[in-house]
């Protein structure tokens, strides 16, 4: 439980910032932070695995893209890039009306019942990629690709 | 050869000239060669005709009938196709096929000097025409004779505008078109009432006892019905047409508008002889109609200067005759004098045709002495002449007194006066043209017809005469009860035939002492008034002031209104368009905003949904 | 109180509601893809969570799967960012306006 209150608390402390913080350097590094913390979450829940992932793929691969991105597309006079926003009332409206419409689906609904997770279950995950899960993965390789190959499709410079 | 091969060949005989003609038009395009096949056909239809009318001959009521089923409503067929031979349609058939066979050997004549091509388009209608009349002749039933009806109307039509090149050709086929077009929707009227009384389209009504209460619907149809056959049949007030359909070449003239076309008027009445007596009230209205026409139709032919408009006048005031004996309840006289009349109209135009072509003008002053430089014509000319007056021992003289008689047996005093004036005043006119034309000082150089036009005007002259002696088959072909012979009709040579003779010689020293230079004749104002032709000016002003009027208000509410509530929809729709175009704003929150709301509303609904559903009532379901 | 799978997921819910409202706030092109990952990360631990509960490894499968999809996304997306600011100077959404009807 008490694992539970802190890794909640920073999550949401991270999150609120992320969207909050008016400099855009400072919000990708407080994105950085959520990240790790859900890490570690996920170590709590026993999923190693995942959360190696997470740190690898998230926490090292997006957070660096999203710097590169920010750094080039500042001004050429090196000012830090100040970002505002505004209609945090409707926002506010929606994102409560959203987590009430949530939390009564949650606190309504019957949980299922509770399992235990083995010793092996990487193993298992690995298997299950394999085996039920084999035409999602293939599927997912392909997109990869593509996401790659647009991606630079779309970002390169046009020789003249 | 059975009576159904010779029904066969009759209908399609004609249809299949016309085929031949209508698809190759290079055999179209050579005019005299469209003209030959088209006679041959019409020649096979009257070789069939005549074999039917053989066995009829001997076999006065027999009747023969094939029907094959066409509408077909809750099993029972509404309407049939087919064919009836009987005492009424065979001796028509003979009559059609024998006048148009004559008319179109005579157009070989006639149209010599036409373009190829023209006369090829002429034929074809021909030929599509005799196909229509012989399929109105043998209807089983009303319906069959209604679609001949308007198919020799579109004949009409395409026949009188052959010269449409000249204006007045395409007025004249257009009236023509209109005014029996106005009448026909009175018989359409009139079969519509007969097939919501009877469920058929049969002319054999129940009669007498059984008709009870439909008695008033009968007479409805059968009113309507008549007025469908006076226009075609140019009875006034709906003659109009018939004076200006003489735009049309003289030949057509003689068969659709003297001999055939004209005469199915007076054929559907005949025909559906049960719908109109089942009313007294009708019959008397025929009757009275027909006097009418006989008489006035006799009167207007009187002023007339050209030829054709005369014997036009002329055919209008005899097919007056014709209902008026119809009128009387006799069928035979009717339907005898129609026979004899197609004859000798006919001939009358193709001699009159026979002038116009000699002296270049249809107009009897500018033809005068022609005895000595065309002979033969003369001769036929009289003949016909003194068959339309009635002179004794020709056929006109037989139906003539049969119409009379017709009229004293049944009582009418008043359409018996008239007709009695009516023969008066024929005899007046055919004289006085008979005079103008053959006698006189000579007013241009003309010479005889060529052979085609001679030999069918020598046809036609000899059964102008020989008719009249088959006047007891006739009328018992067409179901007279005491059919008398021509010589027994001779016999009462008393009374009513006597004054009419009387009255024709009268006519005629009338005419003579004209043509000496006497002044007797009808008041000058009543013949100018005549002569500005009331009735076409009536009509204008009733389509001027009323249907036009009509026209404009139902014009008016299609565009303001109608119009207006589809240009609304159409306005309305473009506007909200145009404003909900706002929503693409090229914005990406405008659009993260929109997916956000969407989502929302949709969990919303997912998660309340039931138990809103509940609130307002519309439970059950997931 | 016990350890439940209830707070696990209303914590996820909450995160989802945060990253909702960044994207709904957020004017720069970046910064909402910074949201988008906030409210991506919370599907993610939602699904761990459930599948760490029910003691089956789908769970785990499918945050793999999400993981993965959320960086396809997030690199098309830094594609197209650099793309628009080569072509408009700016990445600031509201100016950017061209396919408006």
């Amino acid at each position: 439980m008490i694992g539970f209150t802190i890794l909640g608390l920073i999550l949401f402390v991270g999150s609120v910032q992320v969207v909050r913080c008016k400099d855009l350097v400072h919000g990708v590094l407080w994105l950085a932070m959520t990240l790790m913390t859900t890490a570690a979450t996920f170590a709590y829940l026993d999923a190693g695995f995942v959360a190696g992932i997470q740190v690898l793929l998230y926490t090292g691969g997006i957070v660096i893209l999203m710097l590169f991105a920010v750094m080039l597309t500042k001004r050429l006079d090196g000012a830090s890039i100040r970002i505002d926003s505004d209609g945090w009332l409707r926002a506010g409206v929606v994102g409560f009306l959203f987590f009430a419409g949530l939390t009564a689906v949650i606190l309504n609904s019957p949980m299922p019942a509770k399992g235990q997770i083995g010793e092996e279950s990487l193993e298992k995950v690995g298997t299950l990629f394999l085996t039920r899960h084999l035409a999602a993965f293939e599927f997912l390789s392909i997109l990869l690709l593509a996401a790659m190959i647009g991606a630079i499709v779309i970002a390169r410079k046009k020789d003249a | 050869m059975t009576p159904d091969n010779y029904a066969l060949i009759i209908l399609f005989a004609p249809v299949a000239a016309f085929t031949i003609l209508g698809v190759c038009h290079p055999i179209r395009n050579r005019g005299a060669l469209a003209g030959w096949i088209v006679s041959a056909a019409t020649f096979a239809t009257l070789v069939a005709a005549v074999s039917l009318l053989r066995f009829q001959w001997e076999n006065p009521t027999h009747v023969f009938r094939h029907e094959f089923s066409w509408l077909v409503v809750n099993g029972k067929a509404m309407a049939t196709v087919g064919w009836h031979i009987d005492g009424i349609s065979a001796p028509m058939l003979v009559v059609v096929s024998m006048v148009a066979l004559c008319v179109q050997i005579y157009s070989q004549g006639y149209l010599a000097h036409e373009p190829p091509s023209h006369r090829g388009r002429y034929f074809a209608w021909h030929a599509l025409f005799v196909f229509a009349m012989q399929s109105l002749v043998m209807a089983p039933n009303l319906l069959q004779l209604f679609m001949g009806w308007e198919l020799v109307g579109l004949c009409s039509y395409l026949l009188i505008g052959y010269y449409w090149r000249k204006g007045e050709a395409g007025k004249a086929s257009v009236k023509a078109f209109w005014v029996t077009k106005f009448a026909d929707s009175f018989l359409l009227l009139g079969l519509i009432v007969l097939v919501a009384t009877t469920g058929s389209f049969d002319w054999n009504i129940p009669t007498g006892k059984a008709l009870g209460d439909a008695g008033g619907a009968f007479a409805l149809a059968g009113i309507l019905l008549f007025v469908g056959a006076m226009g075609k049949a140019a009875q006034m007030p709906l003659h109009v047409w018939l004076p200006d359909a003489m735009a049309g070449p003289t030949p057509v003239s003689a068969l659709l508008h003297a001999a055939t076309m004209v005469a199915a008027g007076v054929y559907i009445v005949v025909r559906g002889m049960p719908v109109f007596a089942a009313s007294t009230e009708v019959m008397h209205f025929i009757c009275y109609v027909g006097a009418i026409t006989a008489f006035i139709g006799g009167c207007l032919a009187l002023l007339q200067d050209d030829i054709k408009k005369m014997l036009a006048f002329s055919t209008c005031s005899q097919l007056g005759y014709m209902m008026a004996a119809l009128g009387a309840n006799a069928v035979d006289a009717g339907y005898f004098h129609l026979t004899t009349h197609a004859f000798f109209k006919a001939l009358l135009f193709l001699t009159a045709g026979s002038l116009i072509h000699a002296v270049h003008s249809n107009n009897m002053s500018d033809m005068g002495g022609l005895r000595k430089k065309m002979p033969l014509t003369f001769i036929l000319y009289g003949i016909g002449a003194f068959a339309l007056m009635g002179f004794p021992m020709l056929s006109g003289f037989f139906s003539k007194d049969l119409v009379l008689a017709a009229l004293q047996k049944d009582g009418q005093t008043i359409p018996l006066i008239l007709c009695l004036g009516g023969v008066l005043i024929t005899a007046t006119y055919m004289t006085k043209s008979f005079l103008s034309v053959f006698f006189g000082e000579a007013k241009s150089d003309a010479h005889e017809s060529g052979g085609h036009m001679m030999i069918p005007m020598l046809a036609l002259g000899v059964l102008s005469v020989a008719a009249g002696f088959g006047v007891e088959k006739f009328s018992a072909m067409a179901g007279a009860e005491n059919p008398e012979s021509w010589s027994q009709l001779l016999g009462h040579f008393v009374g009513l035939p006597a004054i009419g003779v009387g009255l024709m010689v009268v006519g005629m020293a009338i005419a003579v002492m004209r043509h000496r230079g006497a002044r007797i004749g009808l008041p000058v104002a009543f013949n100018n008034w005549v002569l500005s032709r009331p009735v076409d000016r009536f009509y204008e002003t009733a389509w001027r002031s009323g249907l036009l009027v009509f026209a404009r208000m139902i014009a008016w509410v299609d565009r303001y209104i109608i119009d207006a509530l589809m240009n609304l929809v159409a306005h309305v729709i473009l506007n909200e368009a145009d404003r909900s175009r706002k929503i693409q704003t090229g914005r990406i929150r405008d659009y993260v905003w929109y997916i956000a709301m969407g989502a929302l509303v949709l969990a919303m609904i997912g998660i309340f949904g039931e138990q809103w559903a509940q609130l307002f009532g519309m439970g059950g379901g997931q | 109180m016990t350890l439940d799978l209830t707070h696990w997921m209303l914590l996820s819910a909450l995160m989802f509601s945060v990253g909702l409202m960044g994207l709904l706030t957020r004017k720069n092109a970046v910064a909402l893809l910074l949201s988008v990952e906030v409210m991506a990360n919370a599907v993610n631990l939602n699904l761990v969570a459930i599948g760490q509960h029910r003691g089956d490894e789908t769970g785990q499968v499918m945050a793999l799967f999400g993981i993965a999809l959320t960086v396809a996304e997030v690199v098309v997306g830094l594609a197209i960012i650099i793309l628009i600011h080569r072509l408009n100077k700016t990445i600031e959404l509201d100016e950017i306006s061209e396919l408006s009807g």
